[in-house]
């Protein structure tokens, strides 16, 4: 059986595909696995509070969105990373950004 | 105890402002990263410590002739309340105001490092979370380190340290597999590795919240950005155990690129051909990049040594100037 943390990729990547919200039992329809629909609904509420899924309750059963793309997602990671937000110091050691560009550059010419 | 808190008083502003002023260009940190590295942590430790200090020192001084005696006769006719005892003391309010002084930087620097430390602890969380969503696992690695791929065409790479280091991660782009080869791939990866391995997320930490704490101390950047550039030389070096300095150079070159190096627009080029051969080598002024290009000979035993046992010193002096005199 799947881990939860690979559980959480397979199922997000289902909402990300997906062009509008989903139940749980849509989601464990679709999911390849042979999984419960409890397992599920504790998968989405894990992504929930992880602040990644939207629950939409005025609907009967409730549906699942994913809160942002997965490209925003990715945009929102290399902003923490090439120190663009004020939170940066989460002090990602970072291989570039200790050589500047005109540095790079010039290094790039002794090289060839 | 007035002369202790003097020379404690003394002590801090050396440590604060001349000595990173003089020691972030020290040029033996290029040839010795870690015996620098020693040194600049004694040093923020030695500053806290004689900054703190010297005004908690000079504000208990009317109480005893030692700190630890001082300290427990003013608990002592505090709580028993013996004003008769205490008017003959001649506080000054001078000793009050030094002895709050003390008390809240002190407060200040400690809480500035536990907010630093959460805070960037639950950054690093919420990262890890997006890392597991949004990345596949690097096939065929050079060994079971975790590394991660996340789809972006910037070339990129990073590392983010976990509680130990199987729970960290390094994280690459897949512009970064893109641009570099297999071997120059290597040393990326054998550079990240050694950030996490020698934990300098722990080395930096510090000097962050010094920083964060006391931002209006101009030589604090120094400090911070000098143990900055310490942990890429010293995890250059860990990658240099397994590849030539060309190899780790050429990554760099490659993976700095903000914009893709074949994308030099028109307006540029003519520029850089007009450049002189060999002058290139000027504009390369970070000691990072020049220890690799030409390096240097390491730091002698006997220096090394001095380094080590200088640290220890300023690390005992104020210590035990506190705990004995």
């Amino acid at each position: 059986m799947a881990s939860l943390g690979e559980l959480e990729r397979s199922v997000m990547t289902l909402l990300w595909d997906s062009e509008h919200p989903l139940s749980a039992n849509e989601v464990c329809e679709q999911l390849d696995e042979d999984l419960a629909v409890t397992t599920v609904l504790t998968v989405l509420a894990r992504l929930e509070k992880k602040g990644m899924v939207l629950r939409e309750r005025s609907s009967r059963p409730h549906r699942y969105a994913a809160v942002a793309s997965r490209e925003e997602h990715t945009v929102e990671m290399l902003n923490e990373v090439l120190g663009t937000v004020p939170d940066r110091e989460a002090v990602l050691a970072r291989f570039i950004g200790s050589v500047s560009e005109s540095e790079a550059a010039a290094l790039r010419r002794i090289l060839g | 105890m007035e002369f202790l808190a003097l020379f404690l008083a003394a002590l801090a502003v050396l440590l604060a402002i001349p000595v990173p002023k003089i020691l972030h260009t020290a040029s033996f940190r290029g040839r010795s990263p870690w015996a620098a590295m020693v040194l600049w942590q004694a040093i923020a430790l030695a500053g806290g410590l004689s900054m703190v200090g010297a005004p908690i020192v000079y504000g208990l001084s009317p109480f005893g002739d030692s700190l630890p005696h001082a300290l427990s006769s003013a608990v002592q006719l505090t709580l028993s309340e013996d004003y008769e005892t205490l008017g003959q003391l001649e506080v000054h309010p001078w000793h009050i105001f030094a002895l709050c002084l003390g008390l809240f930087l002190g407060g200040h620097l400690l809480l500035t490092l536990a907010r630093t430390y959460f805070r960037v602890l639950g950054a690093r969380r919420r990262h890890r979370q997006l890392v597991d969503l949004l990345s596949t696992p690097l096939p065929n690695t050079v060994d079971d380190a975790d590394t991660q791929v996340i789809e972006h065409e910037t070339p990129l790479a990073y590392c983010l340290p976990g509680r130990t280091n199987a729970s960290s991660v390094t994280v690459l782009s897949r512009g970064l597999l893109n641009t570099l080869s297999q071997p120059e791939l290597g040393a990326v990866v054998a550079h990240e590795q050694t950030h996490l391995r020698q934990r300098h997320h722990l080395l930096t930490m510090a000097f962050e919240a010094w920083y964060r704490a006391l931002p209006w101390l101009p030589t604090n950047r120094y400090g911070r950005d000098a143990v900055l550039e310490l942990t890429e030389m010293l995890a250059d070096d860990g990658a240099l155990t397994r590849y030539s300095p060309e190899t780790l150079l050429r990554s760099l070159a490659l993976s700095s690129a903000q914009t893709p190096p074949h994308d030099d627009g028109p307006a540029s080029a003519p520029q850089l051909d007009n450049d002189v051969p060999g002058t290139s080598n000027t504009l390369i002024t970070g000691a990072r990049l020049q220890r690799l290009l030409a390096p240097k000979e390491p730091l002698g035993k006997l220096a090394v040594l001095g380094v080590v046992a200088g640290s220890a010193a300023l690390l005992a002096v104020p210590t035990g100037l506190l705990l004995l005199s």
